[in-house]
């Protein structure tokens, strides 16, 4: 390019110095202005047409398409315009301003400095006590501040990370406040249950399948907990907390639908693949003597993702 | 009448003192200076429909009958603020454009900011004096950040109320103070005491725009007080601005600019649908949708949550939850040293001089590879937040499409870092690569064979350098004109440039 | 004309992307009215004991499923058993084209049926008569007083787990996929609930009884297959992923193009080629030749290289 190119065209100066109207500078950057003044009077134009089409539209309760292809049209002929207005009917320039380095000098900054340092000794010389006591009622001020700011958000988690709804003898019971009854869920069947005092509660909600009609031993210690195949983990994923309510008939398989860990059934919903940590809760099941499906004892751990105070079982 | 409404007014609050100097103020013409503009002017926009939006909401967890116009959900017992995100949709007029057009404007507000962060960082804008207006950037997508995922919260629907819900997993994993953070928040354990919704909205409608809108004061504020960057053209020096003045010129073009992007945003908010609650139901904590994702600003977290390995840290009586270290670990870190940055660099090269000519990405090749390695990182974490969606659309196994982003995002940026440094390396040497159209002319010679000889350009189309000029000098001119008038008439004076005739 | 043009460009590269945005875009359909068949909500449909239909039942079995499944369905190495499993069964997995399979290792897929609806039905009959035990019947499904709004409620709760909240379907583990909602008819809807195709569980009657399933039949068939999108193009009914995609790419990327038409396209670098011009890589440092003049700033020249 600069072979081709002069050095950049300085603007006639007069006497004085200052820049003649004559200057290329102060001339429009647009060869042909007249055509540039046509195509924005179009713009304008059609601008104005579409936002009387706007009122139209609205007026006439026109859907979300009219009233925003009406508008929004309006708003881009309009944009158009008075991008070219500016960027071709304008002084081309460039123009320049001086810029002065941001660094202070060393006299302005001695200069402030001394000003705060002689007027602030005036101010707390000899009465450092006052400004330790001033600065103690402070923090005091911030410190109960943040009781009303912060504490009374919410009340302390207490129990309510460890314990379910889920009690000895809870009935499985569905959202719809129907108690679970044998034979209720097929082979491959699939149901989201509740115990009966909390219905629809974030932390109790379980997940009860059954893969088989004959009891399930996922771990040692399990051996009662699944009879005729009926077995119930929590639907809390123990990674983020969604609800694992993706259930794989085939492989026996527990999916959370957020972040896809999965969890093996048989394993007693071990994690297998993705981010969970560990395994579901299982529930322990038993079968009364009415064919309800009734849990022996609420979950044995916390159910759900981890928190500090959880400890260290694996 | 206008004249004396001005002097009236200038006598008492000295406008024209001060004033000229910002009538003057030159912004330099490159377009990528405009890419701020584009979050400054969506965010104008995320005002005044947001404004729209909040006559119409109920931020209210409280259940109520919903009987409206949208059929599937008449008669279900939804929130009252899912209830009125419906009413919004379906019978307010105009209230679904205005409703799509805000979620649109965030989308576009938080993805220009990053597209005008990398514009800064890539050509070392944040340098002194500019690295407290670099950290008031990222602290301006941070909460540009967390305002989209509150308001994207707000409808309490299906999908989002996943989102909220695995929030409150990650403010449960903080080590030491999680459970308490969680339960204050929320009201008690996950889903709290129906405080959360009121919360989120008084959040997200006034406590974080005041916050973005303060920063972004500061961040125009220093921007005026350090005066722009700039690329080094002819005539642009570190003790000078070239480009255009703000009035007439760069006002025009600034508010056609934001008319265009508020009509890009209005279009887009008339003819592509975006979250439609309707379609998703009520949240309720037991019910799920497969494909849930955040927007696409948390999707590099949602992303980093799906890739972690399954592991925690136990500790006698206490642990630290998997989704700290994606969750709370990893953003902590990203914006730390994000914000730490410009220090970082002046520490390694011990380079702290005032720098206001921007450097070109090739010539500082460790800053440019170093930044596409963390950018490529990003996006492949980015990526991951889809490995469901991508697994189903490209009939993967879900499996390796996971362990595919585990790989990529340890590989490809120990794979990027040395070719974008070995790119810069090697156009470093090239001036002018790709800066300007030379016009040629081909030429065919008898013996059949072609050549390529420069052209003279077209009579008027020329594209000649020019020096630039002055403003105060402009400005002593026409006190010079009036001067010569004598009477104090500035007639004349506007008559410079001659096309205004 | 070339100002003219530079300045038509951009607007018509908008004008065009938002018009394909348009074209895209459907207007929302009016949800098919369904005609109630007659009969109570899903009953069996009743059986042809026709016996050139058994015959013509048995020939396409022998022809077309009887490699796999073995002459009289009791099963093979490279397909199940299917005796016993109800023609409701053998219906939805011919009636979608799962079956029969071109080569027994190849994952089933949904696909124009081979048969067309009285053959299928045929083969069904003919498979259900080889047992006994009746399994599931391909049902009559009338959606007479169904409520759509049940519907979506137990959609939500049961099927959106796998299938998602709009139907578009999605990756289970392993390879297999949820199929998406779209085009499938009623009856295999019924029949997908009640036998649990491949993946998928099974809902009995005791889990969700007969109205639910006509429910949920008549929210798949009219809301799921017909979205309401009054908002404009449903893009694929994927969520945040696709609205990214339009954001980042339609909306940032626009505002962008504009950027670059208003601003100036060209950082002309003069220290390049005529100062530094020779000087190979090291060309283009940060000292540009021009000094502020004493100001302290240019005075601390740039060291080195970052």
């Amino acid at each position: 390019m600069s072979d081709e190119q002069g050095p950049p065209v300085a603007p006639e100066r007069d006497a004085e110095g200052l820049v003649s109207p004559d200057s290329p500078q102060f001339q429009v950057a647009a060869k042909h202005p007249q055509r540039v003044e046509r195509t924005t009077a179009v713009l304008f134009l059609a601008s104005l047409v579409g936002f009387v089409g706007f009122g139209i539209a609205y007026t006439q309760n026109g859907s979300t398409q009219w009233l925003g292809l009406t508008i929004g049209l309006g708003m881009l002929a309009f944009g158009f315009a008075m991008a070219a207005w500016g960027k071709f009917l304008m002084p081309r320039g460039p123009f320049e301003e001086p810029r002065a380095p941001m660094a202070t000098t060393k006299e302005e900054k001695e200069a402030f400095v001394s000003d705060f340092a002689t007027r602030g000794k005036v101010a707390v010389e000899r009465r450092s006590f006052l400004v330790k006591l001033m600065g103690a009622a402070a923090a005091i001020l911030g410190i109960v501040a943040a009781f009303p700011l912060i504490r009374s958000l919410g009340p302390l988690p207490g129990k309510s990370f460890y314990k379910t709804a889920w009690r000895k003898g809870s009935y499985l019971t569905t959202i719809d406040n129907r108690r679970v009854k044998v034979g209720d869920v097929e082979v491959g069947g699939v149901l989201t249950v509740f115990p009966e005092s909390d219905v629809g509660g974030a932390i109790s909600q379980t997940i009860l399948v059954r893969p088989q009609t004959t009891a399930i031993v996922t771990k040692p210690g399990r051996e009662s907990w699944a009879p005729q195949g009926y077995i119930a983990f929590s639907k809390v994923c123990t990674h983020a907390g969604c609800p694992v309510g993706l259930y794989e008939e085939q492989v026996q398989q527990l999916l959370c639908p957020c972040h896809q860990s999965l969890f093996d059934i048989y394993a007693g919903a071990e994690p297998i693949f993705g981010p969970a940590p560990r395994p579901l809760a299982q529930l322990p099941l038993f079968i009364d003597s009415s064919g309800y499906l009734r849990a022996q004892a609420g979950y044995d751990e916390p159910v759900g993702p981890g928190f500090w105070e959880r400890g260290g079982t694996t | 009448m206008i004249d004396n409404l001005f002097n009236w007014i200038d006598d008492r609050l000295a406008i024209s003192r001060g004033g000229r100097h910002l009538l003057n103020k030159i912004f330099p013409d490159h377009w990528s200076f405009m890419l701020g503009e584009i979050a400054l002017y969506s965010f104008i926009v995320l005002l005044l429909t947001g404004i729209f939006l909040t006559l119409y909401f109920v931020p209210s967890e409280s259940s109520i009958v919903y009987h409206g116009a949208y059929l599937p959900i008449d008669g279900q017992h939804v929130s009252q603020a899912f209830a009125s995100t419906l009413d919004i949709t379906f019978s307010v007029r105009g209230g679904l454009l205005i409703r799509q057009m805000h979620h649109w404007a965030a989308n576009i507000f938080i993805g220009s900011a990053v597209v005008h962060l990398l514009r800064i960082f890539f050509t070392g804008g944040f340098r002194r004096p500019r690295e407290v207006n670099w950290i008031v950037g990222a602290n301006l997508l941070i909460l540009g950040i967390f305002n989209g995922f509150l308001g994207y919260s707000l409808p309490d629907d299906l999908v989002s109320g996943t989102g909220i819900r695995i929030a409150f997993s990650i403010l449960e994993s903080v080590p030491f103070a999680g459970s308490y953070l969680a339960t204050f928040l929320f009201g008690g354990n996950f889903p709290g005491n129906g405080a959360i919704i009121p919360r989120f909205f008084i959040i997200q409608v006034l406590i974080l725009p005041l916050a973005i809108l303060g920063l972004l004061s500061a961040h125009l504020g220093m921007l005026v007080r350090h005066k722009h960057t700039q690329f080094k053209t002819p005539g642009a020096r570190e003790d000078n601005v070239v480009g255009t003045p703000l009035w007439p010129t760069f006002m025009t073009k600034t508010l056609a600019f934001f008319f265009l992007t508020t009509g890009i945003t209005v279009l887009l908010g008339a003819v592509a649908q975006i979250n439609p609650i309707w379609q998703y139901g009520q949240y309720y904590p037991w019910k799920v949708s497969y494909a849930v994702q955040p927007d696409w600003y948390m999707g590099w977290l949602d992303g980093a949550l799906r890739v972690m390995p399954s592991w925690e840290i136990h500790l006698p009586g206490h642990m630290i939850p998997n989704v700290f270290f994606p969750a709370v670990l990893l953003p902590g870190i990203t914006f730390t040293v994000l914000m730490m940055y410009p220090f970082i660099e002046e520490r390694l090269t011990g380079n702290v001089a005032e720098h206001h000519l921007l450097d070109r990405p090739r010539d500082r090749p460790v800053r440019t590879a170093f930044g596409c390695a963390v950018f490529a990182f990003y996006f492949v974490l980015f990526g991951a937040s889809a490995t469901d969606v991508l697994a189903n659309y490209l009939n993967l196994s879900l499996n390796f499409v996971l362990w595919t982003f585990r790989i990529l995002c340890i590989v490809v940026p120990i794979v990027v870092f040395p070719v974008a440094y070995k790119i810069c390396k090697e156009l470093e040497g090239v001036p002018e690569g790709g800066k300007r159209k030379v016009h040629n002319l081909i030429v065919r010679d008898p013996a059949g064979g072609y050549s390529t000889i420069p052209a003279e350009e077209y009579p008027g189309y020329e594209s000649i350098e020019l020096e630039p000029v002055d403003v105060e000098k402009v400005e002593s001119l026409t006190a010079a004109a009036a001067a010569k008038n004598g009477d104090g008439r500035t007639e004349g004076v506007y008559e410079i440039p001659r096309e205004y005739r | 004309m070339r100002s003219l043009r530079r300045l038509l460009a951009p607007a018509a590269v908008v004008v065009a992307a938002l018009a394909l945005g348009l074209l895209v875009w459907s207007p929302a359909s009016k949800p098919a009215a369904t005609p109630g068949l007659s009969g109570s909500v899903l009953t069996a449909a009743t059986s042809s004991n026709n016996s050139a239909q058994q015959s013509e039942g048995k020939t396409l079995f022998d022809e077309s499923c009887s490699s796999c499944h073995g002459i009289n369905a009791q099963g093979s190495a490279l397909g199940p058993n299917l005796r016993g499993v109800g023609s409701g069964t053998v219906d939805l997995w011919v009636s979608s084209g799962w079956m029969p399979l071109a080569n027994p290792t190849q994952q089933p897929a949904r696909k124009p049926p081979l048969f067309n609806r009285q053959q299928t039905i045929a083969i069904a009959d003919y498979v259900a008569s080889l047992s006994s035990s009746k399994g599931f019947p391909i049902p009559n499904v009338s959606l007479k007083g169904a409520n759509v709004s049940q519907g979506m409620s137990i959609f939500a709760e049961n099927c959106a787990p796998c299938h998602t909240i709009t139907g578009a379907g999605d990756a289970l583990s392993g390879g297999i996929n949820a199929p998406p909602l779209h085009g499938v008819t009623e009856t295999q809807i019924a029949e997908a609930v009640r036998t649990g195709p491949g993946n998928m569980p099974r809902f009995g009657p005791g889990t969700l009884s007969n109205s639910q399933v006509r429910d949920v039949i008549a929210y798949v068939t009219r809301y799921i297959e017909h979205p309401v999108n009054p908002g404009g193009n449903g893009l694929g009914g994927v969520g945040p992923v696709a609205e990214g995609f339009i954001g980042l790419f339609v909306g940032v990327g626009l505002c962008v193009l504009v950027a670059f038409w208003i601003g100036d396209r060209t950082p002309r670098s003069p220290e390049g080629a005529e100062e530094h011009g020779g000087d190979g890589p090291e060309g283009g440092s940060g000292g540009d030749g021009s000094d502020p003049g004493g100001d302290g700033s240019a005075s601390q020249r740039e060291v080195e290289h970052v």
